[in-house]
């Protein structure tokens, strides 16, 4: 029984429950007040998903990726159809987007949909893995990849008119470094400096080798923002921030709307010269709650939402009238061990526990059955990343075989604990308290306290606190998300580092094997030769196991069917853009069938 | 009467201390630094932003020191500035105030435009089948949460008929009274129905206790129909109880819309503290907290003096 279902056996003993209590007086009170487990639904998997039509022909072409789920379309294709001008999308996302300062704000899929409507990236991702540019036209290194020259887009201006130079660059640097977010990204990017050599050429000259760097220049580091505007009122940036997007802020009311209007001065064209965005407007509205965010696309409230959950997105594949983009990324839950705490400095335990680990149980426990993969490594299967060897080296549920694992520690008189031979290891198992994480926390519980070895404490801190934690090494084993879909550098390089240099080393354990994968795979800019290096790091995670797995974070983008062009969009070079990863939409290209 | 007024006042200042300082407690008593809590995980935490913050919030000065500065601040309407907006936390509260106060007035009249009715027929006809039937419907809306309402009224009103939008909110300044009426009537309705159906047990056995007073039977006995009875004699000492909870349920509302709220997507004091909560916002968080609680304290303080004022037995004793 799907969502609306749900509802509907929610309203009719409501309902009913009037009806008899009315007839009857009866003062118990008795209705459906029970019924709230509302996301706890099941239902089948449809093939209702949005491949967004055929290929378009020669706009690029089109890259069609495995599907990863059974009955799913991760395709991501040009899609046919007249472009027209006019109509107004309203988003409904899943939470407010606080802060819209690119070098200072932390800024999430919500936050992305609004800030990129309006800013833009000196690069953009492919749908092949690979780096295309944007604002800029070219960018090319030295031998060594640590220094990068970077041609800009001429005849760019941003909203206040103000015209995107190398100049542009030179003033946002200041700026970033200054920035909580900003500053992150130059140390992550190894940015050691940048100087304007031509008023539309920049070189960026690097600490160390970094091949990645364009990766880099798609993300924080590239998100170009008018710096004037920016040092004037750094505060009111938040407010109204300027960019050279394909929209222009309109209106922002936190927490109810925000509103972007088309930027007539656009200066990007689709294949056919058409000047883009197509769009009148788009409307962001936070709806936090998974249920009404779904009930308003439904109702027409709004035409447009976005959902990162499982339980929302097999709702959506039961609902009648609407058009789903499903897309399964490297985003990976699960979990760590601090490795810098007995018993899990032991790598008898820690492989012990994910023996113990079933995955498939835990992604039933999150909603996730039929919509996310078992995870094996940091990549999906939609990957370039993604490597067969990794996947079968991944320790799968071998129940036994994790009791004899953790037996050998338990019986070792020289075990790290400090307890005598033969006593239970104690594992304080936390989690953020969302339903889901907590139905998926008991189901590792049962299984670790079954085997009659393990004691196992819950703990639940919200989300700031649990990450407070990690960062403070106030964690054991610790519910987490790893990985994304930009450049493997930047997820794998801070967690690979040395624990004394990395404050993101939140496992606090150093492979030196790894490190040095890591180290290597950033003087390369070579696919394959990338892909063999990280592969041999997933190796290492699974023979370390410093981390445990559930599955793949499956995210969706619902619309009305009328809305076009989510799927398929085009890098100024004509290329196909990386579509909508992670539930963030890239507007240029959306339209409203007429 | 002025002494009656005297001593609710010292009262609330009493209360109020305790609560500010309570509220303001709440980041000593967080674990770890200040300045931990305040920045989020993430941040670069570098030095001279460590500084900039201490020398902000006077983290090097004793508690009470902080506290008595705090206080002042807090007088004089200063509450601090978010760290993730940019916005002071007094604006932040003057831009929702108004919504939170809309929805609790609205819901309040609705629940009060049906409850009063229900309670005088209840009353009126105790024991017969009308008063059965009324009583039946309070006990099934005293026992649905209002969130259980709430999902119920979107699925009927917005997804089957699509008469009113499932959620979000057109503010009244910009886009008029009927527009804004579309997008508060289904959350003002599911905060109105709890209080619904206490007010209407309310006033039911209030009434009940009035008609039995000697005056009504005197009345009774001069002929005088039942309705002027009902609405000139029994209603007005029926309703001094009922008056009292309003209050009590005005000030809770303040707060109290936080559910309602996020599931209704409206941007009120309920919906931005839960975001200040999820996003660690402490000033905002504190902020908000000593305002709702302020404002349920001096509710209640002026709704105690209206009920003395109303009635001379209580001012006398």
């Amino acid at each position: 029984m799907h969502r609306r279902g749900v509802k509907r056996a929610l309203a009719i003993p409501l309902l009913l429950s009037m009806v008899v209590a009315a007839c009857g007086g009866d003062d118990d009170g008795d209705t459906a007040s029970d019924d709230t487990s509302v996301e706890a639904t099941t239902g089948d998997a449809t093939d209702d998903t949005g491949d967004g039509g055929d290929d378009g022909g020669d706009d690029g072409g089109d890259v069609t990726t495995p599907a990863t789920v059974e009955d799913t379309d991760t395709s991501i294709v040009r899609e046919e159809g007249e472009r027209t001008y006019g109509g107004d999308v309203i988003f409904g996302l899943e939470a407010e987007a606080v802060g819209m300062r690119p070098w200072e704000d932390a800024c999430g899929e919500p936050c992305l949909n609004i800030q990129l409507s309006m800013m833009e990236q000196l690069m953009r991702e492919r749908a092949d893995g690979s780096y295309g540019p944007w604002l800029a036209t070219d960018i090319t290194s030295n031998d060594d990849f640590t220094v990068w020259t970077m041609t800009l887009r001429d005849g760019v201006t941003f909203h206040n008119g103000e015209p995107f130079n190398a100049q542009t660059i030179v003033d946002m640097y200041p700026v970033q470094q200054s920035g909580t977010s900003g500053a992150a990204a130059i140390n992550a990017a190894k940015l050691a400096s940048l100087e304007a050599t031509g008023d539309m050429e920049i070189t960026y000259t690097l600490s160390t080798p970094n091949s990645a760097f364009p990766a880099s220049l798609a993300g924080v580091l590239g998100r170009v923002f008018e710096p004037k505007a920016a040092a004037a009122d750094p505060d009111g940036f938040t407010m109204n921030p300027i960019g050279t997007g394909p929209f222009v802020m309109d209106k922002r009311d936190i927490d109810n709307e925000t509103v972007v209007v088309r930027n007539e001065n656009y200066w990007m064209s689709d294949p056919d010269g058409n000047q883009l965005p197509y769009l009148d407007s788009i409307t962001f509205r936070p709806i936090p709650d998974e249920g009404t965010r779904l009930d308003s696309l439904l109702s027409g409230t709004v035409n447009m939402m976005h959902s990162l959950r499982q339980g929302t997105i097999r709702d959506a594949r039961g609902a009648d009238g609407i058009q789903l983009y499903e897309f399964q990324g490297n985003n990976t839950g699960g979990g760590m061990y601090n490795t810098a705490v007995p018993p899990f400095d032991d790598v008898r335990v820690r492989r012990g526990l994910n023996l113990m680990n079933n995955q498939e149980a835990v992604i039933d426990a999150l909603g996730g059955t039929g919509i996310s993969l078992p995870a094996t490594q940091w990549f999906s299967p939609d990957s370039p990343y993604w490597t067969q060897e990794a996947a079968d080296a991944w320790p799968t549920f071998d129940f036994e075989a994790g009791v004899e694992s953790i037996q050998a520690y338990i019986d070792d008189p020289a075990r790290s604990d400090g307890k005598a031979p033969g006593e239970l290891i104690d594992v304080e198992l936390s989690c953020p308290p969302d339903p889901t994480l907590i139905a998926a926390m008991q189901v590792i519980e049962q299984v670790w306290t079954g085997s009659g070895l393990v004691n196992v404490t819950l703990t639940q801190f919200d989300q700031a606190t649990h990450i407070s934690n990690a960062v403070n090494d106030a964690h054991r084993a610790h519910c987490w998300r790893w990985s994304s879909n930009q450049d493997p550098s930047l997820a794998i390089d801070p967690v690979v580092a040395p624990p004394e240099e990395s404050v993101s080393n939140f496992p606090n354990f150093f492979n030196e094997e790894s490190f040095q994968l890591a180290q290597q795979a950033l003087q390369t800019d070579d696919v394959e030769e990338r892909t063999e290096l990280y592969k041999e790091i997933m190796l290492n995670f699974a023979e370390d196991s410093i981390f445990w797995y559930s599955g793949y974070t499956a995210t969706m983008v619902a619309v009305d069917p009328s809305i076009q062009g989510i799927n398929g969009w085009l890098l100024p070079d004509g290329t196909l853009g990386n579509g909508f990863p992670n539930a963030f939409v890239t507007f240029t290209e959306v339209w409203i069938e007429q | 009467m002025a002494r009656v007024i005297a001593t609710r006042l010292l009262r609330l200042v009493a209360t109020l201390l305790a609560v500010t300082f309570l509220t303001f407690s709440m980041l000593e008593l967080l674990p770890g630094d200040p300045v931990d809590t305040l920045l989020p995980p993430d941040a670069n935490r570098t030095e001279e932003l460590v500084a900039q913050i201490r020398a902000e919030l006077n983290l090097d000065d004793p508690f009470f020191v902080r506290y008595f500065s705090w206080l002042g601040d807090f007088v004089r309407g200063d509450l601090g500035k978010s760290y993730i907006t940019g916005q002071t936390v007094a604006d932040t509260i003057a831009d929702r105030l108004p919504i939170t106060l809309q929805l609790a007035m609205m819901s309040i009249g609705m629940a009060l435009l049906i409850a009063v009715p229900l309670g005088i027929l209840g009353a009126y006809k105790q024991g017969k089948w009308p008063d059965t039937v009324t009583s039946a419907g309070v006990q099934v809306a005293l026992s649905v949460p209002n969130f259980i309402f709430g999902i119920f009224l979107i699925w009927l009103m917005a997804v089957q008929l699509q008469w009113l939008p499932a959620t979000g909110w057109n503010r009244l300044t910009d886009q008029g009274l009927v527009a804004n009426l579309k997008t508060s009537v289904l959350p003002a309705s599911a905060l109105a129905l709890s209080q619904l159906a206490v007010f209407s047990r309310l006033v039911r056995s209030d009434m009940i206790a009035t008609l039995q007073e000697n005056y009504v039977l005197t009345a009774r006995s001069k002929g005088l129909p039942d309705k002027y009875i009902l609405f000139r004699h029994a209603l007005r000492p029926s309703s001094l109880s009922l008056m009292t909870i309003v209050g009590i349920n005005f000030g809770a509302l303040l707060g109290g819309t936080v559910i309602i709220e996020t599931m209704f997507a409206v941007p009120g004091l309920g919906f931005r503290l839960i975001n200040a909560i999820n996003s660690r916002d402490i000033l905002v968080i504190q902020g908000i907290t000593v305002f709702i609680a302020t404002a349920y304290v001096v509710i209640n303080t002026v709704v105690d003096l209206l009920y003395s004022a109303l009635d001379p037995r209580i001012r006398r004793s």
